[in-house]
């Protein structure tokens, strides 16, 4: 509209004049402008007025029209709602402090628990996984398998192998044998050690893994003959400092040895365990007994880096049948290969596949992280919701003043979340504190990682999932209620009946108590195993490895041992006898059927004494004595369990020939059946040859009329005197048995450890919710007191309700928990009878924990003085 | 009083507020003081000037009528305060006192 009165100002500068004016002041700006325009186009016509509508605009231009006026009002923008969330939660830990006390000790012991197992699994998960090559590294396997016979799959392979892989097949990039010896006496300066765990390996070794070098080129190491490489840790050890490069040491005083290289510690999950390397050089030139050039002996296990891109499978069906090519018999094993990423937790082979492994327990122990976790979250709920009847009258008001639900659900999760964080943070000290016992208990070293950021993301993730898991519930039940509802006082008709809160006691009970059966029928399970007849008797035998020039000199030192009262019996063995010793296959003997010659027979070995040392029971026939009689190097004494193999009704004078036929045997002997290896598996058919076969260690009766110091202090000079350069090592058989149960044990107590945990968290969330229910009935206890009833009447009355949701509980979980324990136990030969009696303990257990947690309450609110109950409000 | 508190420039507009009352809005004000000195006087620097005054408490503010020139805007009108009359006297007062003992002879002339 172009008015020739009312010629419009400059467009743009009433643009940058609106853009840059402060909104409360721009009316009356652009008025004034407009105004004195107009005056002025009618006094100096409209291009001057143009000019100097320029120029008075930019009079504006200056911090006193730009500046925008603050809001006279206060502005509350979403940090001052947080900073308000934050104050009403602080108000209400603070308000009700045994609540928040039992609130977040519930949730931080639940927290800490469930991070010890998330600690324990991530070092589980990471076993190896360090390697820089680990998704090209595998091992190789053999897998037998025999017609009609079980395959069995075998982690060693035969020490040809090795060479052989690296120059027939142009996809594997690096291999590398690596074998474990812990016999060599290390002497420095005089100084010696006896079982420093070792290991020769190819050069190749340091270049496939990665355990970096501290000292030393990392090319070249192990390639000369005379070279060893050893860890800080060794370093130390020897030399008393880790700048040890180019010193000297020397193995069972014969080889000298420069160390050319330090290694960094090897980091407590790998698999590998050696504190020295020595080169595979070495252990050829120690010949027989260490070098074995036999393609059909699988003594060392042998690992391969495959080339990038190489297909395993496709590799896999080239390597298959190499054994059998080199050794030109086709009725030997075939191969595979194992990659890394399974090495650790999938290594349990059944009929020659994979069946898993350790990751069963690592999947159940997550499991029970999660539901410890769920515990705590389930006790934060349950308070929260108890405390509901509080709050409600708070969340009324709330409402009615305008309070979206949103952000009353925002300030449920804020509390949630503070409590959260606290309990985080004590959680953490408790983590801290309880390292260190848990470590022995599982026998690892584990860590807070606090220098890994990843590790910082992962306890804010854990602490924000905790604030949500447990305050979701409340935040959207409280949020829930109608205000008009919550004056008037009927939303407590909601709590009748099935209540969530009744629902996540009884699934917290039935953990608990799932939990206390696993844990004593894995104890039971150990005392069966433990209570097993051994078939010989452990107690006052030692064993003695044949280090040095014991096996030179073992009829004098037998002699001695014999003849100065220390030992009243002594025998000369293949292993010792808690060993699970050698295995084999391919026995012949009469009347053999092809289905049963390939069944797996151990093999032992005896000069003489045997059944006398170890107090084994003789059934037919005698026990090897080479001494008395000198045919006995081809005798053999066979077990029960051989005996019924071979099918033989007269086994005395029967013969047993090796594969080829070219060994015989005669069995002059049985003797009951005895545990070697597992103590829950069958025991095995067992061959125990004469002195035909080879010895490693020897076994020692000990005196019983003298006490163990007694005959320890005169068996020790007899030993420094035929073997001076090694110290007097020995092993009670009695403990290596007991060892045998460590793995059970540490289950059990595992379980026990949890179940005690998720049993506290569980009974403190029943003492607050008990406290509370206590509290809201306080007038109806002071009513009914007064109208005559007894503190037996109230205790009963109040105890109900948590006893009727423990019974729940408890016929939840008998029928899980015996589903789970049954399949638990089929892994074991040899295991226990689930009675019923486990479960009636642990359910009249948890009732009586129960009826103790709920009757502090229940006793102190029916002992309370109606006068004072009925006086308040 | 302290001289700082009120400066040349607003003392000038503090004086034509006085004299443009009720009708005193930054139009008026600067064309009154372009028509009195002869000089240019920008709204905006009369603007300036009223919002200090009105800092300081000397003159009082309310929006008043809308006008078809404004192109519909209302304009601010301005009124000396209790308080800015008596800063005004006090400034007069010394002035004249000031005025009254130059002797005549001395007076300057310009001419």
């Amino acid at each position: 509209m172009r008015n020739p009165n009312h010629p419009k100002p400059p467009r743009w500068a009433d643009r940058l004049l609106s853009w840059l004016v402060a909104p409360h002041l721009r009316e009356e700006v652009l008025g004034d402008l407009h105004e004195r325009y107009q005056l002025r186009v009618q006094r100096l016509g409209v291009a001057k007025a143009r000019q100097r509508y320029w120029r008075d605009s930019l009079a504006y231009v200056r911090p006193a029209f730009i500046k925008r006026k603050p809001s006279e009002y206060p502005n509350p923008t979403h940090s001052a709602m947080i900073r308000n969330h934050f104050l009403i939660a602080f108000r209400n830990l603070m308000g009700g402090k045994s609540f928040s006390i039992i609130n977040i000790g519930g949730l931080a012991v639940g927290m800490a628990g469930a991070a010890l197992i998330a600690l324990w699994l991530q070092n589980e998960s990471s076993f190896d996984k360090f390697h820089e090559h680990q998704d090209r590294l595998y091992q190789v396997y053999g897998l037998t398998n025999p017609v009609g016979g079980t395959p069995y799959a075998i982690p060693e392979t035969s020490q040809p192998l090795a060479p052989a892989l690296k120059q027939n097949y142009p996809e594997v990039e690096a291999v590398t044998r690596i074998k474990d010896i812990d016999k060599f006496l290390v002497r420095v300066d005089g100084q010696s050690f006896t079982g420093i765990q070792g290991a020769f390996a190819d050069p190749s070794f340091l270049h496939m893994f990665s355990f970096p070098l501290v000292a030393g080129p990392k090319n070249g190491q192990l390639t000369t003959i005379s070279s060893i490489v050893i860890t800080e840790k060794l370093a130390r050890k020897l030399f008393g400092t880790t700048d040890a490069l180019n010193k000297t040491i020397r193995l069972d005083s014969v080889d000298h040895f420069v160390v050319t290289g330090i290694l960094k510690d090897l980091p407590p999950n790998t698999r590998f365990t050696f504190e020295y390397l020595l080169p595979w050089e070495y252990l050829k030139k120690l010949g027989t007994g260490w070098s074995n050039e036999d393609w059909l002996s699988n003594n060392t296990p042998t690992f391969v880096l495959l080339k990038p891109n190489t297909n395993q499978a496709a590799f896999d069906a080239k390597i298959k049948d190499l054994t059998q090519r080199y050794s030109g018999r086709r009725d030997v094993w075939t191969h595979f290969l194992f990659p890394l990423r399974q090495w650790h937790l999938y290594a349990d082979f059944e009929n020659g596949k994979p069946v898993g492994g350790r990751i069963e327990t690592v999947r159940v122990f997550g499991l029970i992280a999660a539901f410890i976790l769920l515990i705590a979250c389930i006790n934060f709920m349950n308070l929260s919701t108890a405390r509901s009847e509080k709050r409600a009258k708070e969340i009324g008001v709330r409402k009615v003043a305008g309070a979206g639900r949103g952000s009353l659900i925002g300030q449920f999760i804020t509390e949630a979340f503070l409590t959260a964080c606290l309990a985080g943070a004590i959680a953490l000290l408790l983590v801290q504190l309880a390292l260190p016992s848990f470590d022995t208990l599982i026998s690892t070293q584990l860590a807070i990682p606090y220098q890994n950021f990843s590790f910082w993301l992962w306890a804010v993730g854990f602490v924000v999932l905790t604030s949500l898991l447990a305050g979701s519930y409340p935040a959207f039940y409280l949020s829930s209620f109608q205000p008009i509802g919550i004056f008037t006082k009927q939303f407590k008709k909601s709590q009748l009946g099935l209540s969530p809160r009744k629902i996540l006691v009884v699934l917290q009970f039935t953990f608990a108590i799932v939990l206390v059966i696993a844990t004593i029928i894995v104890r039971d399970q150990i005392l069966y195993a433990q209570e097993r007849d051994k078939g010989y008797a452990n107690s006052n035998l030692i064993h003695v490895n044949f280090v040095g020039d014991i096996e030179k000199n073992y009829s004098p030192i037998k002699r001695e041992l014999i003849r100065s009262g220390a030992a009243v019996s002594v025998t000369k063995t293949m292993t010792d006898l808690t060993n699970e010793s050698w295995r084999t296959w391919g026995l012949r003997w009469p009347g053999e059927n092809p289905k049963d010659t390939n069944t797996a027979i151990t093999l032992f070995s005896s000069d003489a004494d045997l059944v006398k040392t170890a107090g084994m029971t003789l059934i037919e026939g005698r026990d090897i004595d080479s001494y008395q009689y000198p045919a006995d190097s081809f005798s053999v004494v066979l077990n029960e369990t051989a005996v019924k193999l071979m099918g033989f009704r007269n086994p005395i004078g029967q013969t047993i020939s090796n594969r080829d036929r070219s060994i015989t045997w005669r069995v002059v002997g049985v003797v009951k059946d005895y545990i070697v290896g597992s103590p829950y598996e069958k025991i095995p058919p067992i061959v125990i040859e004469g002195p035909g076969a080879w010895f490693n260690t020897m076994h020692i009766k000990f005196n019983p009329a003298n006490s163990t110091a007694d005959n320890l202090a005169k068996a020790e000079p007899i030993f420094k005197k035929y073997n001076p350069a090694y110290p007097f090592d020995f092993q009670f058989v009695d403990q290596e048995y007991a060892r045998k149960f460590d793995h059970e044990q540490r289950t059990k107590t595992l379980a026990g450890l949890f179940a005690a945990l998720a049993i506290f968290i569980s009974c403190l969330g029943l003492f607050g919710l008990a406290s509370f229910v206590a509290e809201q009935r306080t007038k109806e206890i002071g009513v009914r007191k007064v109208l005559g009833a007894s503190v037996f009447n109230l205790w009963r009355l109040l105890s109900k309700d948590f006893v009727i949701l423990v019974i729940i509980a408890f016929g939840i979980a008998t029928p899980v928990a015996y589903y789970f324990l049954h399949t638990w136990l089929q892994k074991y030969e040899y295991r226990t009878e689930i009675s019923w009696w486990i479960f009636a303990v642990s359910g009249a257990g948890a009732l009586v924990i129960t009826l103790l947690t709920v009757s502090f309450q229940s006793i102190k609110a029916a002992l309370m003085n109606p006068v004072k109950s009925l006086r308040s409000e | 009083m302290r001289r700082s508190d009120l400066g040349e420039f607003e003392e000038v507009v503090l004086l034509a507020v006085a004299v443009l009352v009720p009708k005193a809005y930054s139009v008026m004000i600067a064309e009154e003081l372009e028509r009195e000195t002869g000089q240019t006087v920008s709204t905006g620097a009369v603007h300036a000037a009223l919002q200090r005054l009105e800092q300081k408490g000397y003159v009082t503010s309310v929006m008043g009528e809308a006008t078809a020139e404004r192109g519909g805007r209302r304009k601010r009108l301005f009124t000396v305060s209790a308080l800015g009359g008596r800063v005004l006297t006090e400034v007069r007062s010394v002035r004249n006192r000031l005025w009254e003992r130059i002797v005549p002879p001395t007076l300057l002339e310009w001419s």
